[in-house]
């Protein structure tokens, strides 16, 4: 038999066996053959429209009007905006996937802290969003920001994203509470004072083994906790040239006093969850007379526990030392403009638009009660506005009175992991406290000492592995 | 005549191989050969890379997070191994019974955990294990009538006891279905016989029973084996993504996971993934070498 009669010989018997198949694998052939031609004449090119990613609804109904009125205003002559509403991770996914692997990404996006340090992992030529900074000086705006607000955004000067907001943190409590204890909580200028104002109110009336209420909602475990009464104290986890400055001794003496809180048979802090329903019920119970507020926390009250309206009063944090600084910073956002976008100049403008705007601000803070970086705009009259959830308190004011005052905070890719590592040590301390009978304040330090020094070789092991950054650790 | 069918099988063959083979080569040959390269790069995504040699696996051996990873991860797994398994087919034993009324009922609800997924069972169990509001608290401080037990801080402290507990529900249906199609297939005339040769319950177990589940029982060990040191999903969603205070919920998958794409170094992701693969081939040697000892005593 000749080859080709070999293969026709072949095929015959290829053809003869497809007879035999079942119906369930002519059904799968099928549904293959189908999806594949689909897949094949798909276009895969990316949108021509100016593509907009945000992770907020809030931020989204805010935005669109504006942009509807931005594309009334230039009439056709630039691209149409796709505003589109993704969750944080999925942000953090697909602009990480699209730097990483160069796939399109949108024109302008919305990063939140707790994600920016992963887009400053590597060289800083890599670094997939555009450098703004030349552009900032040069419309002066970079004047007009909040200046400790670039901080996050910012590496070696260079900064990568425009601030949304500022985020300054001051004590929220249930005013309701301490007033009818005959508590003026104003006079609480540090935290020693604080908590013994407060004491009065740690009585246990209903027997059930635990206070009334506890001065302050605030547990080891809350990381992001931690790191805002450390900033408030003045520590720094990195220097400026994103050298690890985990063990110093201003942070093992912060870290030491915010332990102090928790640690020992009648604790000072409590555990309540921020998010959650039964934390949200322990508001209202009114657990603890104190909460670590930033200014987009009152937002998520006013939503989940309006059973706090009218009970609740703000005033600045106290200072861990008399005359120190009444405030700290809790999370943030900034807009970034990713160097794949093929229309830089449109996307600079509509952010500058949508960021500057003073319609936009005073609707963020009617919304969401965030405050814009932006500091012409501190004068309009809706910070003044009397806040009804909060005792009629003119609390917009109240936070933009502090804002410049807000720590600066590192950008360095591992200070997500500090934190973390942070935690574990305030952690460790309080499981060596539940072995103690009995500790003083110089053998705390000590242990808070060694822990730091525990962190900071982790941290230090970590970035040693990073060949791109260049840093060298202490 | 017999030349040109064999000819043409060998054709027919080759021709019915080849999707596989095309398929095996792009995502499996070609996807370990580009680890094994990229085990020996520093990466920030695919196209920052920088040639570091053998360095990630020295760093690897030094790392003390990837050990912590190792070790919860072999916790896990011997928590799955001995109380899991044997659990699953304790209830495999009682379904099987016919004096038992509504087996398939039975049968139904313990499976039905894995009817639901991992992404889900991780929220409910998140929410079982919560700390005052938790059920599980809730319930062991009603028991107990000791207020303190609302306290027991389950996803802070107790991380991998709490991972083994959900998994436990998750996964001692699934096993025991595995079990209950083995002892459906024991042979009824060897337990019979046992039963005339006086052989108790506890008798025809160890005898019959056992013998004769055993090589379905060394599949499912190594498949909970398996299953175990990729646990990634579980963890993942139960603590937010990172591995829990002090790392005590972090697994290897999950430190792969971290290093790889939230980091972007496929590079030290890679040798964790070989040194994870190195695991699992030196765990199927283990159990080709048991088969075939057993296999040879028959």
């Amino acid at each position: 038999m000749d080859p080709s009669s070999r293969m026709r010989h072949a095929c015959s018997l290829a053809l003869l066996s497809l007879k035999h198949l079942s119906l369930g694998v002519w059904i799968i052939v099928t549904l293959f053959a189908i999806s594949g031609l689909i897949l094949l004449t798909k276009s895969d090119r990316p949108s021509e429209n100016l593509q907009m990613w945000v992770f907020s609804p809030e931020h989204r109904a805010m935005y669109a009007p504006m942009i509807e009125e931005l594309q009334d205003r230039t009439e056709g002559d630039e691209k149409p905006i796709d505003l589109s509403l993704l969750s944080r991770e999925a942000i953090k996914n697909r602009t990480m996937s699209g730097f990483l692997g160069g796939l399109p990404t949108a024109d302008l996006i919305e990063i939140e802290r707790a994600y920016i340090g992963q887009f400053f992992q590597g060289p800083q030529e890599a670094i997939g969003f555009h450098d703004l900074t030349d552009r900032l000086k040069a419309e002066g705006l970079y004047d007009q920001i909040n200046a400790p607000s670039l901080s996050p955004w910012s590496v070696n000067g260079r900064t990568y994203g425009l601030p949304h907001d500022v985020h300054p943190v001051m004590l929220a409590y249930r005013a309701d509470l301490t007033e009818s204890a005959g508590i003026d909580l104003t006079q609480a200028t540090t935290w020693d004072k604080f908590f013994e104002l407060l004491k009065p109110m740690m009585t246990d009336k209903d027997s059930d083994g635990r206070p009334d209420h506890y001065p302050l909602s605030m547990w080891i475990t809350q990381q992001d906790n931690i790191e805002l009464l450390m900033l408030q104290g003045g520590a720094q986890l990195f220097d400026t040239q994103g050298i690890p400055t985990i063990n110093t001794e201003t942070n093992a003496q912060l870290l030491a006093e915010i332990i102090s809180w928790c640690a020992g048979p009648n604790p000072l802090g409590t555990d309540i969850d921020e998010f959650t329903a039964a934390g949200h019920k322990s508001r209202v119970d009114g657990d603890a007379i104190a909460y670590l507020c930033p200014d987009w926390m009152c937002s998520i009250w006013k939503m989940h526990v309006p059973g706090i309206a009218g009970k609740m009063k703000v005033m600045p944090l106290p200072a861990f030392t008399e005359g120190g600084r009444r405030t700290s910073v809790r999370g943030g956002t900034m807009l970034g403009i990713p160097k794949t976008t093929q229309a830089f100049g449109q996307s600079w403008e509509t952010a500058v638009e949508l960021y500057t705007a003073p319609e936009i601000a005073r609707e963020l803070y009617r919304m969401v009660d965030i405050i814009s970086p932006i500091r012409s705009l501190w004068d309009d009259p809706v910070y003044a506005e009397p806040d009804p959830f909060f005792m009629n308190q003119q609390k917009g004011l109240m936070f933009i009175e502090l804002a410049p005052d807000i720590p600066i905070r590192s950008s360095s890719p591992y200070n997500y992991n500090a934190v973390l590592e942070i935690r574990d040590s305030a952690l460790n301390v309080m499981e060596w406290t539940k072995n103690q009978s009995d500790w003083t304040d110089d053998q705390l330090l000590e242990q808070v000492r060694s822990q730091l020094e525990r962190a900071q070789g982790a941290i230090e092991r970590q970035m040693s592995r990073n060949a791109f950054t260049g840093v060298e650790s202490k | 005549m017999m030349n040109r069918l064999s000819t043409n099988k060998t054709v027919f063959a080759w021709a019915a191989l080849t999707p596989f083979i095309l398929l095996f080569a792009f995502f499996m040959v070609y996807p370990l050969i580009q680890s094994a390269f990229l085990a020996l790069n520093q990466t920030y995504g695919p196209d920052t890379r920088l040639f570091v040699g053998t360095k990630n696996f020295e760093l690897l051996i030094e790392d003390p997070v990837f050990w912590t990873a190792i070790k919860n991860t072999l916790i896990y797994s011997l928590g799955s191994l001995f109380i899991q398994l044997p659990l699953a087919f304790g209830l495999a034993l009682v379904l099987n019974s016919r004096r038992l009324k509504g087996r398939s009922i039975y049968r139904l609800i313990f499976f039905s955990p894995q009817l639901m997924g991992l992404a889900f069972v991780a929220v409910l169990g998140a929410l079982a294990f919560e700390k005052r509001a938790g059920l599980v608290n809730r319930t062991l401080a009603w028991m107990m009538q000791d207020a303190a037990l609302l306290e027991i801080d389950w996803l802070q402290e107790y991380i991998m006891s709490t991972l083994i507990l959900i998994s436990l529900w998750l996964y001692v249906g699934f096993n025991m279905i595995y079990f209950l199609a083995a002892l459906q297939n024991v042979n009824n005339s060897l337990l019979e016989a046992a039963e005339i040769d006086g052989a108790g319950p506890l008798s025809k177990l160890r005898h019959v029973i056992i013998p004769s589940v055993r090589p379905v029982a060394t599949f499912v060990v190594l498949l909970s084996m398996i299953g175990s040191l990729q646990l990634f999903e579980l963890p993942y969603i139960l603590l937010n993504g990172n591995g829990g205070p002090n790392n005590k919920g972090l697994t290897i998958v999950m430190y792969l996971y971290q290093n790889g794409f939230e980091l972007g170094d496929l590079g030290y992701a890679s040798a964790v993934g070989w040194a994870l693969a190195l695991m699992l081939i030196l765990l199927a040697l283990i159990q080709i070498r048991m088969v075939r000892k057993e296999e040879a005593s028959r």
